[in-house]
């Protein structure tokens, strides 16, 4: 029932954050509580909405059934950004939410798909050293204060307490969704890097000594 | 964040992770997974040969009909399934059951859809653009299980597993439950062959993988507590886009034999063996039958010896032939020539023991009919007498 019920939350907050999307291009401000109730009514209902015999999300979920809790959580800090004001992931726990998103989909679905005999996947149907790398990986991020090691806590109660159809831990940390995001975002950063390096490269050597 | 906070989230990612951690040391002490069937008895030598054959899909006017496949419940009488539509991927595609009554008078009932799309769609909430192969079997609490295939996106590889339980012999059903096998999409995971039941409950399904890379797999599956909430995991027999379908028999409590549908240009059955109960298996070997790309079944007789049904071409599935081997799969005895008609298709053979010692095959009849041919153990002596001659 929790599975079923926390199915409609992915869709609700990209309904969400369309609408958030929307009136912003008619008002500067999207946030404010008024219009987060009122956006938040909307996108619930449409979630809801029956079409063609099934909910709207239920149609989303007819593709992709396990959108990770790191996805969902980078849609929900979007969401609060937009009806807040607080970025709940700063930029530095952006970065390193990409560069996971990124690692985990090429270690994981190549091989899944057949690229090998090992499936890594297999990995996360139970307790092995997947869980015991994200715990590290998780430690090292909070002591180092990066929020995204709060993003792999949500990880691993979303897990324990079965929220996604999937039993495996892989679906709660990435999705080929977030992985094709995270290499996007990525690849604009580091173009964005060397051409800012170009600029500045050009502006040294147009400094008269 | 703070010291503090940083030290209370980390206090709550090692409390978190204790939970699975603990799931698994409780499983440590538990007794290796063994095959609770690998040694079926010798025909008793009054029995004598026999040999007969009957439709189970009543209905050839119906567009196709394809993949059966066949359970015998405690009482003895026989359950059978297969899906059929207008064409192969159809949109009205549906899975047939139907029953039969232990006895020798006693004749196949009339088949009745048990899924179709609409049903799999409101049962799944979610959308089912068709349904495809299924496997069905019995559990020593003489349950139904039924595994099925779904496609939501795409053709065969965009299938996904479901599995639903019957307690009253396939009247009625609970709700199908989807079974999240692949991290991409939960695409490409098909079923085909017979499961093999575990001591103490639990099912290996042998699965396959059919999207960019086609290699074989083996779901685990057992119900959980309560009877409710059907667990599962999977892992790889092998990788790459080598062979599929695989057909696994037990040969020992914990030692059993693949074979395998071929996908490569070699187009000969694949074999491997397993001395893990199937948690390993090796890189698989050609054996010198052929195979056109189709699928096989095999199944364990008295003595050790496998009995195997295939299609004996590399190019068509002109015919349905049966092979014997002596010694583990090594080597194979062509023993009976069940179906041969150039230009037709007799395919997807899938076999059993009953537990009066006779074996049932079922298999797609030139895509019309799916027919049931049951034979004993003595009638394969004598095939495999004949053909030594």
């Amino acid at each position: 029932m929790i599975t079923f019920a926390f199915s409609f939350f992915f869709p609700f907050l990209l309904v969400m954050v369309a609408g958030q999307s929307i009136v912003g291009l008619f008002r500067k401000n999207v946030g404010g509580w008024r219009t987060t109730l009122g956006l938040g009514f909307l996108s619930a209902l449409i979630v809801v909405i029956p079409l063609g015999g099934l909910p709207l999300a239920r149609w989303l979920i007819s593709i992709n059934a396990n959108f990770s809790i790191s996805l969902t959580a980078l849609v929900f800090g979007k969401a609060w950004e937009n009806a807040a004001g607080i970025r709940l992931l700063d930029r530095k726990a952006f970065l390193s939410s990409s560069i996971f998103g990124l690692a985990a989909g090429l270690a994981l679905y190549p091989m899944a798909l057949g690229l090998g005999r090992l499936d890594p996947y297999e990995f996360g149907w139970s307790f092995s050293w997947l869980f015991v790398l994200l715990m590290v990986i998780t430690v090292i991020l909070l002591f180092t204060k990066n929020r995204f090691g709060i993003v792999l806590i949500a990880c691993i109660l979303g897990y324990d307490l079965q929220l996604l159809e999937s039993p495996n831990l892989w679906d709660y940390l990435v999705d080929p969704f977030f992985a094709l995001i995270s290499g996007v975002i990525l690849g604009c950063w580091l173009i964005r890097g060397a051409r800012s390096m170009r600029s500045h490269g050009r502006s040294e050597c147009r400094t008269p000594s | 964040m703070d010291r503090r906070t940083v030290i209370v989230l980390s206090l709550a990612t090692f409390l978190l992770h204790a939970w699975p951690m603990w799931r698994w040391l409780s499983t440590l002490d538990q007794e290796p997974v063994t095959f609770a069937v690998y040694s079926p008895s010798a025909p008793a030598d009054n029995d004598p040969p026999h040999m007969a054959g009957e439709f189970i899909s009543h209905d050839p006017g119906l567009g196709m009909v394809h993949v059966g496949s066949i359970c015998e419940m405690a009482d003895g009488s026989l359950v059978a399934c297969w899906y059929g539509g207008t064409r192969e991927g159809a949109r009205d595609a549906v899975i047939y059951l139907a029953t039969r009554a232990s006895g020798e008078a006693m004749s196949w009932s009339k088949p009745r859809v048990i899924v179709d799309r609409e049903s799999a769609s409101r049962e799944l909430h979610r959308f089912v653009k068709k349904v495809g192969n299924s496997v069905i079997f019995a559990d020593s609490e003489d349950r139904l299980w039924l595994i099925y295939v779904t496609i939501t996106v795409g053709g065969w590889s965009g299938s996904s597993l479901n599995a639903k339980i019957s307690h009253d012999g396939g009247t009625t059903w609970t709700a199908s439950q989807r079974l999240t096998l692949s991290p991409f999409l939960n695409v490409s995971e098909l079923v085909r062959n017979n499961p093999l039941p575990l001591r103490g409950g639990g099912f290996l399904i042998p699965i396959y993988h059919e999207c960019l890379g086609k290699f074989p797999e083996t779901l685990w599956i057992r119900t959980g507590q309560g009877d409710q909430r059907i667990t599962f995991r999977k892992t790889r027999m092998a990788g790459g886009r080598s062979f599929i379908q695989p057909s696994v028999v037990a040969c020992g409590p914990r030692v059993a034999k693949a074979f395998y549908r071929s996908c490569s240009d070699d187009r000969l059955i694949g074999m491997a063996a397993t001395g893990d109960t199937g948690a390993t298996w090796p890189e698989p070997q050609n054996l010198e039958l052929p195979n056109p790309d189709s699928a096989l079944n095999a199944l364990l007789l008295s003595k050790g010896r496998i009995l195997l049904a295939f299609n004996d071409s590399k190019q068509a599935r002109a015919n349905l032939r049966l092979a014997i081997s002596y010694d583990s799969g090594a080597n194979w005895r062509r023993i009976a020539e069940i179906e041969n008609t150039p230009g037709q298709e007799f395919s997807y053979p899938y076999m059993i023991r009953s537990l009066d010692g006779r074996i049932h095959l079922v298999y797609t009849w030139r895509r019309k009919r799916i027919k049931h041919v049951v034979f004993n153990e003595n009638w394969v002596n004598a095939q495999t007498e004949k053909a030594s001659k």
